[in-house]
Parts: structure tokens; sequence; C-alpha cells
């Protein structure tokens, strides 16, 4: 499959959730989203930093083991955000699916995603919380240091998304491709 | 009042103005409102985190011990106060005469007076170190709840900013 398949694909298929498109165009639709996926953002990324500050040594006198219970609303929060940020994608898939800004962020989320991933698998994440120590390991820093970055790249590609946007060109999801990406057109 | 726009006007003619409005670079408008939104998410997210604690998330945490965060929300939020001056600078007509912008403001004065009411009755009290932490009281819990609602309002009338402003620039009238 090459990119630009795949990539309308991801336009057509988004384009399918025109309930939630409806909503998204309603006076107060938009912006209303725009406020979840911030507030999500904020619970996201305050309590991670919490954490990942806490891996990297601030705060020693709180217990892994207590503080991890804490990042159960870190998921609420990346679901909220998460929710929100399908909904504008679902109303808008080509401002998206064709911004490099968004590119940058889907990979920044990736690599967050990741490294949250093996920080349990290798074993570091129980090391940590059954651990009696007030220090993590320095492989667990890591971790922490990984995590701030990509997050921090998140929220970052995420606001420069605007300064991004593909040109506006006049099209369904389902001609895009061939009305508005150039490079096609001329062969 | 044809005196106070005489006033937005000169600041958004001044260089700096003019330059985080018109810059293509990404030094101006788009950082600043890249530090609006990492400052936002330290400063609402780690009071968030302090008061979903207080709230009773993660009970076996000591409060106390919570006090070194504070100090990383300070960052976020003069790290806010500093790029939403410069947002405020490239487009003060904007802000200012929407009555949403003072919402905003006086949301994020509230939410600022009850991280100090928190801090004072809260990390600084003599039992915040305790090795079993002791719940905290109605009035710390109400107090938590109030933070919580004075920043997603702050949140939701910044927001808003983008969709209920009425005049842009000071010239256009």
């Amino acid at each position: 499959m090459t990119l630009v398949t795949w990539q309308s694909w991801l336009v057509r298929t988004f384009a399918r959730g025109t309930l939630a498109a409806a909503f998204m165009r309603t006076h107060w639709g938009w912006p209303a989203a725009e406020s979840v996926h911030f507030i999500g953002l904020s619970l996201l990324f305050g309590t991670i930093v919490v954490w990942d500050l806490r891996l990297l040594g601030v705060g020693r006198r709180i217990p892994f083991a207590a503080l991890h219970a804490l990042l159960r609303w870190t998921g609420i929060g990346f679901a909220l955000s998460a929710g929100s940020g399908v909904m504008f994608l679902m109303t808008e898939p080509t401002e998206y699916v064709y911004n490099p800004s968004f590119h940058f962020k889907m990979a920044c989320l990736a690599i967050a995603g990741l490294n949250a991933a093996a920080f349990y698998l290798t074993g570091y994440g129980r090391a940590v919380t059954s651990g009696t120590r007030d220090v993590a390991p320095r492989a667990a820093k890591l971790f922490a240091v990984i995590s701030l970055l990509a997050w921090l790249g998140v929220i970052v590609f995420g606001r420069l998304l605007t300064f991004y946007r593909p040109a506006w060109c006049e099209a369904t999801p389902a001609t895009f491709v061939a009305r508005c990406v150039p490079s096609l057109n001329q062969q | 009042m044809a005196a106070i726009f005489a006033v937005l006007g000169s600041i958004e003619s001044s260089a700096f103005s003019t330059w985080l409005r018109e810059s293509p670079s990404l030094l101006a408008f788009p950082l600043m409102l890249s530090l609006h939104a990492i400052g936002m998410g330290l400063a609402a997210g780690i009071n968030g985190a302090i008061a979903l604690r207080i709230l009773g998330v993660a009970p076996g945490v000591p409060l106390g011990g919570m006090r070194p965060f504070l100090r990383v929300m300070w960052a976020g939020f003069w790290m806010n106060a500093a790029s939403g001056v410069a947002l405020l600078i490239a487009y003060p007509t904007k802000a200012l005469t929407n009555p949403d912008f003072y919402l905003k403001l006086t949301f994020i004065a509230l939410a600022l007076v009850t991280v100090r009411a928190l801090d004072r009755r809260v990390f600084r009290a003599p039992q915040a170190l305790d090795a079993v932490p002791t719940p905290p009281g109605a009035r710390v819990r109400r107090l938590a709840v109030a933070s919580l609602t004075c920043w997603a309002g702050a949140i939701i009338a910044g927001r808003l900013l983008a969709y209920t402003y009425t005049q842009l620039l000071a010239s256009w009238r």
C-alpha cells in the first residue's frame, strides 16, 4: 500500500463519522470539543509530569507505589483528548491526514506510548512500584526523560497544526487526492 | 473610547506586536501559543493532580510530599503569564474588547486564590508529612473542587476566545 492510498483510506474512514461531524458543525460543537481536548491535555500532562519528575528525583517523600495510583487519571485525561481528537478528524479529515505537523504529533504520541509500554514490559515499572527504595534506577529515569520530551512534542506539534494546514481545496474526502494533490494531477 | 482605541492601535503598530502577528518565524506567534499550551498543562494539570489527591485519589501519597510540585506548577503559571502577555501584545483589541477575556482572567485569579489557600492549609500544615496521611477535611476538599472548577473554567473561557471576539484590530472599525 502506498502512502497516497493509505492516506486516502484514512480520510475516507474518518469521514464515515457523519454523526460526530454533524455535532461538530453545530454552533458550539467545535469549541466544546476543543475545550474537552485541552482539559484532557491538562489532566494527562499534569499527572504524567508529576510521575516522571518523581522518577527523576523530585518529591522523594512520596512512595512510588502510592503515587502510581494517580496514573489512572493520566488515562482518563488521555481518553478525553483522544475522544475529542477523533471528533476533529471525523469532521475535517483532510486537515489532519495531509498536515505535516499532525504526522509529527502522531509520531511523538507513538513514542510516548511505546515508551510507556516498554517501561512496564521491561520490568522497570514493577521494580519501581513494588520496591521500597525512594530512588528510581537510572534506566527508569531514561524512560521519564523520553516520556517528558515525547509529551512536550505532542503538545507543541498539536499547537503548530494550524500553521501547516493543507491549502483549502474544494473536494469531498473521496475526491480529495485526485483533485487536491498537485503531484498526482500532473501524472 | 477613541483614546482607548488609539492606545490599542499604537500597541498593534509597534515593532514587537507586528512581528508577533506577521512574522513567518516559528519563534513568533507559534512559539507563544506552544508555550501557552505547555504552561497550561503544567499549571492546571499539576494543580489538578494535587486537587485529585485531596479528593481521595492515590490516598497513600503524603500531601506534604507533593509540595515540590507546587513549584513546577508556579513555573507553568509564570510561563503562561509571559506568553499570555505576548499574545495580548499581538492582538490587544481582540482580547480587551471581548468580555470572555475578563471571564478567563477572573477564573485564573480565583484559581490562584485556591492554590494559595491550599498551600497554607494543606502543605504547610504540621501534619502534612505524617507517614499515615490524615484524610483532608471538608473545607479543604471544597477548596480542591473550587480549584478544579476554576481551572476548567479558565481553559474553556480561553478556548472560546477564538470564537467570541468581535473586533480583531483597532484599525478595523
